[in-house]
């Protein structure tokens, strides 16, 4: 066992608090799991000690992928000067350069990293910030915020993911069983004491979304891309497509596991982004080229889009009405509905609100999240 | 590193298993703090067969629970011997003393142990493994919570049984499905990924001995190409192996065309991925890696 002083265990619950407002799910016992391997002497071999934290702080792949570096830019001072300098070496701060994380539709989704110093004295996420973020809308984000939003986001994505399916799943126990009632009897000398239950059919949905790639709309995409990346899943089918003055079919793209991959490819294949809108004629395209194989009455479609047109209005009001007679619900987002005083008085918006099932902002996390609701409901 | 996990690491390799110096920090942990090791990662990696090395590594034998839907106490943990329980009521059926019989009856005797039980009820440290728990059911997950944090199982008519040896438990997933929070906060975790060029290399070498050392950097240049497309399923280190094997016994000494033609059912189980493949010069993929 190894002496360890007081100094560095107020650093390791420095470092649990720092884990923590990135989103880890610490409690009591892996600080004491961390305390314990600090006295077992693994704190003196710099890679021993990252590697076990890791292990020990990590409950999922995300937190994987960004432990080293937060452990670097944690830790590396500590191991580089001795305990005492340390005090007077945080005065001054070197300051990292920032790094993009993700080039999405030409826009950069960069990762600022703001000075250690303010990080480490920040220790805990107020209600309060949670609440401000969720509530800003997604192009008006400062840079200085980008991180905790993305952080945010992932957090609110990952437990919108769990709430999802428990709802999807019905109750596992449908009507008694008699056939296997009966044969369960059998082994227990014919007395039936278990009573087995039919399973309910779990009845996944299908859905196409239409993304606006325009210029104003790629930090709206882009959320809203990440939001349906996480839902994925819980969907039988789920088609995808990203217009502005093209419409791209985008689902293939969506095969790779790795998110941030999936972004990244999908900024490298759509080249018509920030070109101005043609929404009825992407809509028309997409009608005669997918509406066949991607419409049902089981499909529920959703558009994002601010409904500015430049093109003809009467051919978007046509497509978004044949659109909601072949599917089961039609649904728009509109990120422009989160603003203050806004009305749908725009000629493209006025011409589709007569054929949509529900009209929703989805200029926020909070809006996204509600649109849950939405996906759910129908 | 630690002289113990440099140890574990040249057993591991004695085993035909290359261990990472992170992963073997986590297997090192696993022992020496006695809590489960959640693995997660692409099918293909590696993850079972590490606990398989676990078991050979530490002269033990290796438990095994394959996970599937509807998974249930009575297949997982226990159930009583209901055959055995009738055939002891019929025998003392004359028996006076009808509370005696009924505590008889529901004894250890009349347990059937399943792997669960059998883990914690042996006498030496066994190696447990739960196999590709993502498909299993959540309340399942639930069951299993005790066991991970507190070594016991609770048997509502026998009380609470607490392991003889801690056994160490190995979880994997290939992660279908998202795992609740009160599993993943019992357990170590790691992600293994697919390894690196050279490491993938080695493993070929260390598995195949009479591999040319060309031909394996070319399977291993295709098979990491590959993983960056698109593809339905990515392959993964059982594939490599598999596909190294294969153009072994074909006596090939470098990829070719019609070779990848013939052989790719080897590497892809998914027909738009072999269609791909197929339409595609094997020089694309074979562009050396960064």
């Amino acid at each position: 066992m190894v002496q360890v002083n007081k100094t560095f265990k107020e650093r390791l619950i420095d470092f649990t608090f720092y884990c923590r407002e990135r989103q880890f799910v610490l409690g009591p016992q892996e600080t004491r799991d961390a305390f314990e391997i600090a006295e077992r002497g693994y704190l003196l071999d710099r890679k021993l000690f990252q590697y076990s934290l890791k292990a020990i702080f990590c409950k999922r792949k995300e937190h994987f992928d960004r432990f080293d570096e937060m452990f670097d830019r944690f830790w590396s001072r500590y191991y580089e000067d001795k305990l005492e300098q340390r005090k007077t070496a945080l005065k001054q701060p070197k300051k990292d350069p920032d790094t993009a994380t993700v080039i999405f539709l030409g826009a950069q989704f960069q990762i600022p990293r703001p000075p250690e110093q303010k990080q480490e004295a920040k220790q805990t996420v107020g209600a309060n910030e949670s609440i401000r973020l969720r509530m800003t809308d997604f192009s008006k984000v400062e840079v200085t915020d980008r991180e905790r939003l993305e952080e945010l986001a992932e957090e609110l994505f990952h437990q919108m993911s769990m709430r999802f399916k428990r709802r999807l799943e019905n109750a596992n126990k449908g009507a008694i069983d008699i056939r296997r009632t009966v044969r369960h009897g059998i082994d227990k000398g014919g007395l039936l004491l278990d009573l087995a239950h039919k399973k309910k059919r779990k009845e996944k949905r299908k859905v196409v979304f239409i993304l606006d790639v325009s210029g104003s709309m790629d930090t709206y995409s882009y959320y809203l891309l990440r939001y349906v990346l996480v839902l994925k899943k819980y969907f039988k089918s789920l088609e995808f497509f990203t217009f502005s003055t093209q419409l791209t079919h985008v689902t293939p793209l969506l095969r790779a596991n790795n998110e941030q991959r999936i972004l990244k490819q999908i900024g490298k294949e759509v080249h018509s982004w920030s070109s101005g809108t043609k929404i009825g004629e992407s809509l028309t395209e997409f009608l005669s080229v997918y509406g066949s194989k991607f419409l049902s009455q089981k499909h529920i479609v959703v558009i994002l889009s601010d409904g500015l047109e430049t093109g003809s209005v009467v051919q978007l009001r046509e497509a978004v009405r044949t659109i909601r007679r072949r599917c089961k619900t039609l649904v728009w987002l509109n990120p422009l509905k989160g603003m203050k005083g806004y009305r749908p008085i725009q000629k493209g918006i006025v011409n589709v609100m007569p054929h949509l099932d529900a009209f929703e902002s989805a200029h926020n996390l909070d809006s996204l999240l509600k649109l849950e609701k939405v996906l759910m409901d129908v | 590193m630690n002289k113990e996990i440099d140890a574990l690491i040249k057993d591991f390799y004695g085993h035909d298993y290359i261990l990472s110096e992170e992963l073997a920090t986590s297997v090192f942990l696993l022992k020496n703090l006695e809590k489960p090791l959640l693995l997660e990662g692409n099918p293909g990696v590696g993850k079972t067969v590490l606990a398989k090395t676990l078991a050979a590594h530490l002269h033990t034998h290796l438990i095994r629970l394959q996970c599937y839907e509807g998974l249930d106490v009575n297949t997982t943990i226990y159930e009583w011997n209901y055959q055995k329980q009738l055939l002891h009521i019929k025998l003392f059926e004359q028996e006076r003393d009808k509370q005696a019989l009924g505590n008889k009856i529901f004894g250890m005797d009349y347990v059937l142990k399943r792997p669960l039980l059998q883990s914690i009820s042996a006498e030496k440290p066994v190696v447990l493994l739960i196999d590709e728990i993502d498909r299993a059911d959540e309340e399942f997950e639930a069951y299993l919570l005790e066991l991970l944090s507190d070594f016991q199982i609770s048997i509502p008519e026998l009380g609470t049984i607490r392991a003889v040896s801690k056994p160490m438990v190995v979880l994997t997933s290939n992660r279908t499905r998202e795992l609740s929070d009160a599993l993943r906060r019992r357990c170590l975790y790691h992600w293994v990924d697919f390894p690196s060029k050279a490491k993938e290399i080695d493993i070929i070498a260390k598995k195949l001995p009479d591999i040319d050392e060309q031909l394996a950097s070319q399977v291993v240049t295709f098979i990491h190409n590959l993983r960056k497309s698109s593809l339905h399923k990515p392959p993964g280190i059982a594939e490599s192996l598999d596909w190294a094997k294969t153009l072994l016994l074909m006596n090939a000494a470098h990829i070719t065309d019609e070779l990848v033609h013939n052989t790719i059912g080897s590497v892809l189980k998914h027909k738009d991925d072999i269609e791909f493949v197929r339409n595609k010069k094997v020089q694309e993929f074979l562009v050396p890696i960064p």
